[in-house]
């Protein structure tokens, strides 16, 4: 344990008057910094500036695509086990790819409800799912469109991922063609 | 393989107690039986995969090795089919590193081909393979990622995955109810041995040899059996799944109710399994004396009815009964609770009430594992309670002005009944589902179906049951059976427990009993003339 002992106030502090004359002087410092030299001030002023953000930061989440533009989630239902906030819903059903056993059917996270903790990236056991997608600010009308959905979720740019190969495998990426050919379909 | 007639002698209350050693202490242990189920009587958990205790034992899988002193010093042996014998010596991995080892080697060996599924498989979390991993598994992977994992099934089910790995038979269609997934078979045979000597139609076989082994059908055949979803609890691992659960709910987001199938005599017990409101699949729980572990197709089954089609709840309103015979008619469903109101409100009719029971249906033989072939599931208790078969209020049905049935589709069991019972003038029906009777009736009341309720029933071996409330109710306004027609008798009856205590009143054989003293597993009624 800590212990800081305070410096006992000497007598011109105690006298208050000239200490709130010095914090009324800090004040208008710092009004008359944003007046005239506003560029120098470390704040910003959100939403006119944006913040930097950087793609390990936990913001809206993606869901990961395959080659053919498939989730690669597998409804496992990991995420939705990690999630502190009970707040994925997740149904499955039988994929229509023989070589693939269970695909989503259902897939919303209620970001009202959630608390951007990314317990849910970490459990993914396919890294199907990611909240590299920068977006911070959550604005709707209703308390439903709080609610992402799959084609919201799956609704992303590979152009926006440059330097991630796994975004790149998607639908529009430059792996795609060679990714597709792994796949097993051709690409004409 | 397993050869027939090596069924596993289980221990009872009655089993001779002998001492062995086990890691050097002396225990008391049952001595008619082996040496698994032994060490499970003084809480020594064996891991093990091929073994069941209502199976023929095979002793194929080697997870379930222990060590034992012999002449020529310690050996290991399969607790599985060791019988126990006094004053032997038994070392468990809790003293010998080398009982240790070989378990945690089988176990690796049982991982090494099988697929990395366990996120989209269906057994998961309720899988012996993963259970066994934990106890004595959780090796260091050796496995060589450029070698990957080899596929060993049917050679036709092979395809190449989308990461060039040679899989294969990951859905392959045994019948109309089974799938089969041949990558995470582990060839126990329980499947095979469960077709062969419980429901006694061999319809699946191990094909191929060492560890080439899979499951198939005979060419052009399929799985196709009353008893075939039970192979899917008998598989340790996810290789035999349900089609109508499959991918339906994780298994741990299920909550249980132990409960009793009202769709025959025998009362098979059950657990059902429920989330979100609605029941997803129905288990068979295991008693001994009752159904063991099996579970007919039907009772497993039905359940996707139990909310189909319902009666809504309404306010309830005394209703007068004239001044004509009264025929008070209980369906098979019917609770030991809801007989005692049934007799309640007889009593406050007095004499022009009489009270039948049963059902119209057909009453088959019994087929030896989890059935008795009669659909009136309490007979036994309308018996112990003095109510008379229907057939007699069929004969006598110009008699009466009222039928009052509960939970009884007697117009919709028997067509030529429905005639005759059609000359009732008035009739009133207590019953979960908008069916026939509920259609023909003047006034058709909605109550709860017996998988909402709390209750018990006498099965055909004259045991007591429980059954427990589901909180399915797709109408929470909806009573019990017993609670509606105690309104109607005018007396009142607020919970199961109540209507329990009017039971233990009216049958002599019920005095002393409580749903406490009642095991989870029935008791048996001594003073029964079923
Ligand atoms: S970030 Fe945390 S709270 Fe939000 S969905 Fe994922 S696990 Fe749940
Ligand atoms: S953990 Fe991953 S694969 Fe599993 S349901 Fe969630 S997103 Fe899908
Ligand atoms: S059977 Fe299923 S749950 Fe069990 S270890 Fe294999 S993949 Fe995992
Ligand atoms: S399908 Fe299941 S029960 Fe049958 S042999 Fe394979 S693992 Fe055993
Ligand atoms: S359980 Fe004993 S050998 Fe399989």
């Amino acid at each position: 344990m800590r212990v800081i002992k305070q410096r006992p106030m000497n007598w011109i502090e105690r006298l208050y008057i000239f200490e709130a004359i010095r914090g009324l002087w800090t004040t208008l410092k710092h009004a008359a910094r944003g007046l005239f030299r506003y560029e120098t001030l470390p704040t910003i002023s959100y939403p006119e500036g944006q913040p930097e953000i950087r793609n390990t930061y936990r913001a809206k989440h993606r869901l990961m695509l395959r080659p053919d533009g498939t989730p690669r989630c597998v409804a496992c239902g990991m995420c939705a086990a990690a999630c502190p906030a009970h707040c994925i819903f997740i149904e499955a059903t039988q994929s229509d790819d023989p070589r693939i056993e269970k695909r989503v059917m259902r897939f919303d996270i209620d970001h009202l409800t959630c608390v951007f903790c990314g317990l849910c990236v970490e459990a993914c056991p396919v890294d199907a799912l990611r909240m590299d997608t920068k977006v911070i600010s959550f604005e709707h009308r209703t308390r439903e469109e709080f609610v992402s959905h799959l084609f919201d979720l799956t609704n992303w740019d590979p152009k926006d991922y440059p330097n991630d190969p796994q975004s790149q495998v998607a639908p529009g990426g430059t792996k795609n063609a060679e990714a597709l050919k792994v796949w097993g379909m051709e690409v004409k | 393989m397993s050869n027939y007639y090596n069924m596993p002698k289980l221990p009872t209350e009655a089993s001779p107690k002998v001492e062995i050693f086990v890691d050097d202490k002396a225990v008391m242990v049952p001595g008619d039986t082996n040496l698994l189920e032994a060490l499970k009587a003084v809480g020594i958990e064996t891991p093990h995969v091929c073994y069941h205790p209502y199976l023929p034992v095979s002793g194929n899988c080697r997870q379930c090795l222990v060590e034992q002193e012999g002449p020529r010093g310690r050996m290991l042996v399969i607790s599985c089919y060791t019988p126990v014998t006094p004053g032997m010596k038994i070392y468990t991995p809790a003293s010998s590193a080398r009982v240790k080892n070989a378990r945690k080697a089988t176990q690796e060996f049982m991982l090494v081909n099988h697929p990395l599924d366990c996120p989209i498989c269906d057994k998961a979390g309720e899988c012996t393979l993963q259970e066994n991993y934990m106890e004595c598994g959780q090796n260091e992977s050796r496995l060589r990622p450029e070698y990957g994992k080899n596929y060993h099934g049917n050679p036709a089910h092979q395809f190449v995955d989308a990461k060039g790995q040679v899989r294969g038979g990951k859905h392959v269609d045994l019948g109309p109810r089974v799938l089969l997934d041949e990558e995470r078979c582990v060839q126990c045979d329980r499947c095979v041995r469960f077709m062969r000597s419980i429901a006694g139609s061999e319809q699946l076989q191990l094909a191929g040899r060492a560890d080439h082994t899979y499951i198939t059908t005979f060419p052009g055949e399929k799985l196709d059996h009353e008893y075939d979803l039970c192979v899917t609890d008998v598989c340790p691992v996810g290789a035999m799944t349900a089609k109508y659960f499959r991918f339906q709910k994780r298994v741990w987001l299920l909550s249980h109710t132990p409960t009793v199938s009202m769709d025959d005599s025998l009362g098979a017990n059950i657990w059902l399994d429920h989330a979100d409101g609605r029941i997803y699949r129905v288990m068979p729980r295991c008693n001994p004396e009752v159904n063991r572990s099996w579970l007919s197709n039907t009772s497993r089954l039905a359940f996707q009815e139990f909310d189909k089609n319902r009666l809504p709840s309404m306010e309830l309103h005394k209703v007068t009964f004239g001044n004509g015979k009264i025929a008070i008619v209980a369906g098979g469903t019917c609770t030991m609770e809801d007989l005692a109101a049934m007799k309640m409100l007889k009593e406050s009719l007095g004499d022009r009430a009489e009270l039948f029971g049963g059902s119209l249906l057909k009453v088959t033989a019994p087929d030896g594992i989890a059935k008795s072939g009669d659909p009136c599931a309490n007979r036994a208790g309308m018996k112990l309670m003095g109510f008379a078969d229907v057939s007699e209020l069929l004969k006598r049905a110009s008699e009466f002005e009222t039928l009052f049935t509960v939970n009884a589709n007697l117009f919709g069991e028997d067509a030529n009944a429905a005639k005759v019972l059609e000359k009732i003038n008035t009739r009133v029906a207590l019953t979960p589902f908008d069916d026939e009777t509920a259609k023909k009736a003047s006034i058709a009341i909605g109550v709860r179906h017996w998988s909402e309720v709390q209750g018990t029933m006498v099965n055909s071996l004259n045991i007591v049951q429980k059954l427990s409330a589901c909180p399915v109710c797709p109408d929470e306004g909806l009573k019990a059976p017993y609670a509606v027609v105690a309104f109607l008798a005018g007396e009142k009856l607020e919970s199961a427990a109540d209507a329990f205590k009017k039971v233990t009143e009216y049958v002599p054989a019920f005095a002393g009993l409580s749903y406490d003293t009642i095991k989870s597993t029935g008791k048996l009624l001594e003073g029964g003339n079923a």
